[in-house]
């Protein structure tokens, strides 16, 4: 692979990194939050307060000059120090460190369900294209983008908790990480993500395949005899491969993100969502910026493989 | 306005679109002289909580002065309540009606300002190139990374939860899609020879741009807003669910969110603003994929 284009690929990715430190910093700065607010929301009466706020804002640096604070700030979060949780009383890389894995479980699982099933779904729609199979499939595709993942959560609830009894209602943070009853258990928050996910993929790798379909070297492929099965297995698909790799990983921020966030939301799963937003109603504004500069580094992180892993499969593909 | 008719023609073609189109006129009819006919969506009636739609039945607890205690009392839906009441005893159909008008507001409000910056930062990229187009395209990175509904609800947490705002906030940080496309059009149009005889003429930047750059990105303008409608109202929904929307209005997403807690006792609550999410998304979903194959000169062939 070429070396320089891989080195520029890093220094984009290093000055988004920086952008989005610098965006956040300035986010905090204009917001109307400061550290001293919420002490003195829970101080009685009493006390100076214009000295409890200047001894908080020493404290936190607030009154040092901005570029310093800015410093201060970026080399912090370059040391892994991503603030201090008010509502927990902890750092909050301890916090992330207590949630992470439930959120990791649940868009890895979903995650790979989606990858098998949008995949079989496309490759199965494009081979019997304009058939009646074609078109159901690609109602229903229609259905699983549009369907709100946050409604389909809630009537899975209704259906399978409420009426049939079939799971709980909420998800049971008591059961071991690697046992079958916590699988049990993922299943519902599982197909609440995927569903948008298969979909989409199924979609995607569809239209990628048609357009492929039609292309020269398919057409040779079919002209020396080779069944359709080899056709579309080794010439439409591992063409048609490229595009779906890049979507999957640049769907990684997007969807995953705001629908993890959401399904941890309904069934309580208390992953980095649940503990953002938990953090929002008990005004905690290290940990919910925190989770927010997550995103964009995982985002920028697989935007930077899907860039690489492009160029590396497909050799004609150069920076610019 | 012939070549109006002509996608209008090719559109009329393609069942699913026509289905979505007749659906989205619905809507807005609905939402705009709906109030008319219902309820203040807003009137709280104890008496009549939790009022199963027509044709269904619900056994409800209640208090009983002469048991002195809770009875079990089979409650049927009524006319007065077609779609049945809430947890307070409003009515669920003039919530729904008012629901659908705050989704119209966020779907075209939000998505006209996205496009519009999006339209306005993609053209001066592509056109100015150089050092311009490098700032705004990092800048566009940037908003990029930031995974959509996090940033917004950073964006709420911080500033307040008033529909004003959200309206406001989906659309500043919904462009970047917008942008990328108008660039990536507009720098195959810019070498094109009627911009460049245009330019030779004596033409002014803002000239070329509005009348010969913009006007030739429009249909795939209109195909990404009526796509990216969808993405905004559920944006607001989402917000809402997850209890960071504006308490002051009844919007589908609110009206879910007390659902949640009330699935055992009853299910309608949940289950009706989903349904108008569901078919409001299908439908700019289809008549956007409607859109996208009028608007396409290849369309014919395949």
């Amino acid at each position: 692979m070429d070396r320089s284009y891989l080195a520029k690929r890093l220094l984009h990715a290093l000055i988004i990194a920086w952008g989005v430190m610098t965006a956040s910093f300035f986010l905090m700065r204009i917001g109307p939050h400061s550290p001293a607010d919420k002490y003195l929301a829970t101080l009685g009466a009493g006390h100076n307060v214009s000295q409890v706020t200047a001894a908080i804002e020493s404290r936190y640096g607030v009154d040092r000059p901005l570029y310093e604070q800015y410093f201060n700030y970026i080399n912090s979060l370059l040391h892994g120090d991503w603030g201090w949780s008010f509502s927990t009383s902890m750092p909050v890389s301890d916090l992330i460190k207590i949630h992470w894995a439930y959120s990791f479980q649940l868009i890895f699982l979903s995650s790979i369900l989606a990858i098998i099933l949008g995949i079989s779904l496309g490759i199965f729609t494009a081979a019997r294209k304009n058939t009646k199979a074609d078109h159901i499939a690609t109602f229903f595709s229609f259905a699983g983008i549009s369907i709100p993942n946050f409604w389909l959560g809630m009537m899975l609830i209704l259906i399978f908790s409420v009426k049939l009894g079939w799971f709980k209602t909420y998800y049971d943070t008591g059961l071991p990480m690697f046992s079958l009853s916590n699988l049990y258990a993922l299943i519902l928050p599982v197909i609440t993500l995927a569903t948008g996910m298969v979909a989409g993929y199924g979609r995607f790798v569809r239209s990628s395949m048609l357009e492929n379909m039609n292309k020269d070297f398919v057409r040779t492929a079919r002209a020396k005899g080779l069944p359709e099965s080899v056709v579309l297995r080794k010439h439409v698909f591992r063409n048609a491969l490229l595009p779906v790799v890049t979507i999957i990983m640049l769907d990684m921020s997007g969807i995953i993100f705001g629908g993890a966030y959401i399904t941890e939301f309904i069934f309580g799963i208390p992953g980095l969502g649940w503990m953002s937003l938990k953090a929002v109603f008990s005004d905690d504004y290290s940990v919910v910026m925190a989770v927010t500069l997550i995103g964009a580094f995982v985002t920028l992180f697989f935007n930077l493989v899907a860039d690489i892993a492009y160029t590396y499969l497909d050799p004609r593909i150069r920076y610019e | 306005m012939k070549l109006a008719a002509y996608y209008l023609e090719r559109l009329k073609g393609n069942k699913t679109a026509i289905i979505g189109l007749a659906f989205i006129i619905f809507l807005v009819l609905t939402a705009l002289i709906g109030p008319f006919f219902t309820v203040s969506p807003t009137q709280v009636n104890f008496s009549e909580k939790n009022l199963p739609p027509i044709g269904f039945s619900s056994e409800q607890s209640e208090y009983s002065a002469k048991v002195g205690g809770l009875v079990m009392t089979n409650m049927h839906g009524t006319w007065k309540h077609p779609l049945g009441t809430d947890g307070m005893g409003r009515d669920l159909l003039s919530q729904l009606i008012s629901g659908a008008r705050v989704s119209l507001l966020v779907g075209l409000l939000a998505t006209g300002l996205a496009i519009v910056i999006g339209a306005i930062i993609g053209v001066s990229s592509a056109y100015f190139g150089g050092i311009a187009d490098s700032i705004l395209m990092r800048f566009t990175d940037i908003m990029i990374t930031f995974p959509f509904l996090l940033l917004l609800i950073l964006i709420v947490y911080m500033f307040g939860s008033s529909l004003a705002l959200i309206i406001l906030s989906i659309g500043l940080t919904g462009w970047t899609g917008t942008a990328r496309l108008v660039r990536s059009e507009t720098l195959s149009l810019r070498t094109r020879d009627f911009v460049i005889a245009s330019k030779a003429l004596g033409a002014s930047d803002l000239r070329i741009i509005f009348y010969h750059l913009l006007p030739n990105t429009i249909s795939s303008i209109i195909v990404l807003a009526t796509l990216s409608i969808p993405g905004a109202i559920l944006a607001e929904a989402a917000l809402s669910f997850i209890g960071l929307g504006d308490p002051q209005v009844a919007s589908w997403g609110n009206i879910l969110n007390a659902g949640q807690n009330d699935l055992q006792a009853a299910w309608w609550i949940a289950v009706e603003p989903g349904i108008m999410l569901f078919f409001t998304v299908i439908s700019f979903n289809f008549l956007g994929e409607g859109l996208r194959d009028a608007f396409d000169p290849k369309g014919d062939y395949n």
